[in-house]
């Protein structure tokens, strides 16, 4: 408890620095908000106006305050670039609200994906003798990591929605309207987020069960009488899973950062889009936003990740 | 009721078991002993059926009752063998440490063996057979056991675990190999007597596979002794030990340090003089090393933010001193301090309190394990020559040409009993035996007047074992050294000391001549230790 206790206030840490960071960075970068919201044809009042409406005369500090303030009430500021109606910009909170789903989806799928596939095949594959499967596995994996997760995307798609046609490419329905038929939507794209991954855990799950198998344990475990299965699954496995889950750790942190390029590919409206042009628009209510929220979902996974180790492994909690 | 005949085991087409053959006959314990490569594990695993897939089994058969096990030219049965391993034979293994899963409680890890052979229990019932079993082989807490992880457990209670998985379906046939040897003394002897206890009671036959003769004595009815995977000699306990055939098996009992034959040492007698009784009136010698009033501790706990670290004190109130050319000898049992204690005296650790005065210059030390001690990307003669060249970079008065470096390494080479070209040779290439020779080249090429040896002959076979001891007394007399020679194994320590000093839990109980200590211990606890070999 008190270990948890500690990890959340290194968690509140984080986030703080991260958000001064993401702050001072749009203070020290190029490029005028006022000047991009109103072209280089506005009236200097005009700019004047905007600047004091937004808030952008007031000191940094005076800003960085109101605007961690706002955060924390759960007021996530408003964009400076897209507008509600005629008289209120976007609040950013609206903005994210149906796009995050899209993104969190994604990086969900794909990693149960991960999961679900890598394991048994590194099993399978640290189990087999047959040197011929030991061989084509190694290239197969090793041409699965190679390939870039957009290229990928393209591949997928041509195969799965231009031949088979199992999917629309370029199609979508919003989780509102059809639970199922979105999910169906995400499956492709999360399936080439995922194929890199899953040919790099299975043959890392493979090492580290090689290496365990040579343990006193396990030949323990067959002067019991157990059979191969039993000594795989029951023994080895969990064991060989702890170096496993920091590196399952380090890859679901970079797909939540990462999914921008696979929703280009596929057309899927998440916030990988809206980052992207938030950044070239200097809409930076949303830019913070968003970083904030990457981070914090990075060191949840780890958050998660350590406690896991600590589930799996009782020598750890014990130190 | 286990048959071996003329079995042999090849490793890429090296034999390492040479038509071997063997029988244990119901209720019976054979001892194998041997020497570090004499196939005896070989041997053992083989007819577990848990020997590696890269052997091939080039001739023989193993019988267990009327069933033939396994049979040269045919693949292994696994089937068969898993409905006999572990309910009716079952293996204990060196290190129970490492022989148990780490990530799961040891009583799921017992009870493991219920599932795999029995159908008709309800898990209550497991539950149940588990404790009692643990209770049997005297773990008295058997609950709070059950729920224990391996590495919240002790050595001894890690082996009892590993006994009462053994033992829970009542096997015919118990293998223990080395089950002692990662044990402290004291424990070690709870162990043998657990095994004889369970023999007696079950009238299970056990294979009992160990490098320590004594052991084999106390513990079995026949030996079977080996070497290079022939069977040398085998016999009744009696007929080995006191009547041996073969050469081999009395040079092996010899090398056995024990308390009847103390080899005579000199140094300690060199330049005495004799009185009108003809006694010999001990020379006064001068201090090499004082230690008054140290404690050593060091700190404790995680690195983290939030919480404080804690000061564990390891070593309290040591209080000796060494004389010039005396082999001191320390004794207690793992975790009572004796390498913390000898790592303050080399000044390796910074956390202590209390003086410690050494009259010579810097003290080295002999590591126990030679293979993990040696650099082994570097060749013997840089790594003899390591030493001064540091010792030259600290203080320019030891400054050496590189001629007078390697003549100085050659010349230590010789004195250690290894020719010249070993000079061009990397660790890798040597025996333990050697290694060891190197690491004590290394430590007494800067002429040190005090040598630490931290258990130097614990990781060797006996007759090498043998052989370091007589080199380190040989150079303790040419070289006038002092020796605090630390070790577990106390007639190692009786064959080496001129006086001895036993640690308990960080303290010094008892310090003294060794015959003094030997014949009339005064502390409960030195009489114990005693006791126990």
């Amino acid at each position: 408890m008190k270990y948890i206790l500690k990890k959340i206030a290194t968690l509140i840490m984080t986030l703080f620095l991260v958000s001064v960071a993401a702050f001072v960075a749009f203070q020290i970068i190029p490029g005028d908000v006022v000047t991009s919201i109103l072209g280089t044809e506005a009236t200097e009042e005009r700019e004047e106006q905007l600047r004091e409406e937004l808030g952008l005369n007031d000191p940094p500090v005076t800003r960085y305050i109101n605007w961690v303030g706002d955060v924390v009430k759960g007021d996530l500021g408003e964009s400076y670039r897209f507008s509600k109606n005629m008289n209120e910009m976007m609040p950013v909170k609206e903005l994210i609200g149906d796009k995050l789903p899209v993104t969190l989806w994604l990086a969900a799928i794909a990693v149960v994906l991960i999961i679900v596939i890598s394991i048994p095949l590194g099993v399978f594959w640290a189990k087999s003798k047959s040197k011929v499967l030991d061989a084509v596995m190694g290239v197969l994996t090793q041409t699965a990591m190679a390939i870039p997760s957009f290229f990928l995307g393209i591949l997928v798609t041509y195969l799965f929605g231009i031949v088979f046609k199992w999917f629309t490419p370029g199609g979508y329905v919003s989780y509102q309207e059809n639970f199922w038929g979105f999910m169906g939507y995400l499956f492709f794209p999360a399936l080439s987020v995922a194929i890199p991954k899953i040919a790099m855990t299975a043959r890392f799950l493979r090492n580290s069960m090689i290496t365990e198998m040579k343990g006193d344990y396990v030949r323990t475990a067959y002067s019991k009488g157990c059979n191969d299965r039993r000594v795989m699954y029951l023994h080895v496995l969990r064991n060989a899973m702890m170096p496993v889950i920091t590196f399952l750790g380090m890859i679901i942190a970079e797909i939540v950062a990462g999914s921008i390029v696979v929703e280009q590919v596929f057309g899927l409206p998440g916030i990988g889009r809206l980052l992207i042009s938030s950044i070239s628009t200097r809409d930076f209510p949303v830019v913070q936003i968003l970083i904030l929220y990457i981070t914090f979902v990075v060191i949840f996974v780890y958050f998660l990740v350590d406690i896991l180790y600590r589930v799996i492994d009782p020598r750890i909690s014990n130190k | 009721m286990i048959k071996i005949e003329n079995l042999s085991v090849a490793f890429d087409g090296t034999e390492v078991v040479k038509k071997l053959s063997l029988t244990i006959a119901d209720g019976e314990i054979v001892g194998v002993v041997g020497e570090s490569g004499s196939g005896k594990s070989v041997t053992a695993l083989t007819m577990m059926g848990l020997v590696s897939e890269e052997a091939t089994i080039t001739s023989g058969k193993i019988w267990y009752d009327d069933t033939l096990l396994l049979e040269a030219g045919k693949p292994r049965d696994k089937a068969l063998y898993r409905s006999f391993q572990g309910s009716k034979m079952s293996m204990i293994f060196q290190e129970p440490m490492t022989s148990l899963n780490p990530t799961k409680r040891v009583g799921n890890q017992v009870e493991e063996m219920l599932k795999l052979h029995t159908t008709d229990l309800t898990a209550k019932q497991m539950k149940e057979k588990v404790l009692e079993a643990f209770l049997s082989v005297g773990l008295k807490d058997a609950e709070r056991v059950y729920e224990c992880y391996p590495h919240q457990l002790s050595g001894g209670m890690r082996q009892r675990v590993m006994i009462a998985m053994a033992i829970i379906l009542h096997p015919g046939l118990v293998v223990a190999d080395e089950p002692t040897t990662a044990l402290d003394v004291s424990v070690q002897s709870q162990i043998i007597r657990l095994l004889r206890k369970i023999n007696k009671e079950q009238k299970n036959s056990m294979l009992f596979i160990t490098h320590d003769l004594n052991l084999a004595k106390r513990l079995c009815n026949r030996v079977v002794v080996m070497k290079d995977g022939n069977v040398v000699e085998s016999g009744t306990v009696n007929e080995i030990f006191d009547h041996p055939k073969e050469e081999y098996t009395r040079k092996l009992i010899e090398a056995v340090p024990s308390r009847e034959k103390k080899m005579q040492r000199f140094s300690m007698n060199v330049g005495d003089i004799q009185n009108a009784n003809g006694q010999n009136m001990p020379l006064q010698r001068p201090d090499i090393l004082e230690v008054k009033d140290l404690n050593v501790s060091y700190m404790d706990g995680s690195n983290s933010l939030f919480s404080s670290k804690k000061k564990k004190q390891v070593v309290t109130g040591a209080t000796f001193t060494m004389k010039q050319g005396e082999i001191l000898g320390l004794v207690g049992e793992s975790g009572c301090g004796k390498t913390t204690l000898s790592k303050a005296i080399l000044g390796m650790n910074k956390d202590v309190e209390g003086s410690i005065i050494h009259h010579s210059n810097q003290p080295q030390m002999i590591f126990q394990d030679p293979y993990s001690s040696l650099n082994p990307a570097k060749t013997i003669g840089w790594l003899l020559q390591e030493p001064l060249r540091a010792a030259g970079l600290r203080d320019k008065q030891f400054e050496m040409t590189k001629a007078d470096r390697e003549a100085a390494a050659f010349d230590m080479l010789h004195k250690v009993g290894l020719s010249d070209k070993y000079f061009y040779r990397k660790s890798s290439q040597l025996s333990g035996g050697q290694r060891q020779r190197i690491s004590i080249a290394q430590a007494l090429i800067t002429r040190p007047g005090l040598v630490i040896a931290d258990e130097p002959v614990s990781a060797l076979d006996v007759t090498i074992q043998a052989q370091i001891m007589e080199l380190m007394r040989k150079l303790q007399e040419e070289m006038k050294l002092s020796f605090l020679f630390i070790s577990h194994d106390i007639n190692v320590i009786y064959q080496m000391s001129d006086r001895i000093m036993v640690m308990k839990e960080g303290r010094i109980v008892e310090i003294g001549e060794t015959q003094e200590i030997f014949d009339n211990p005064k502390e409960a606890y030195t009489k114990q230790l005693l006791a126990e070999v």
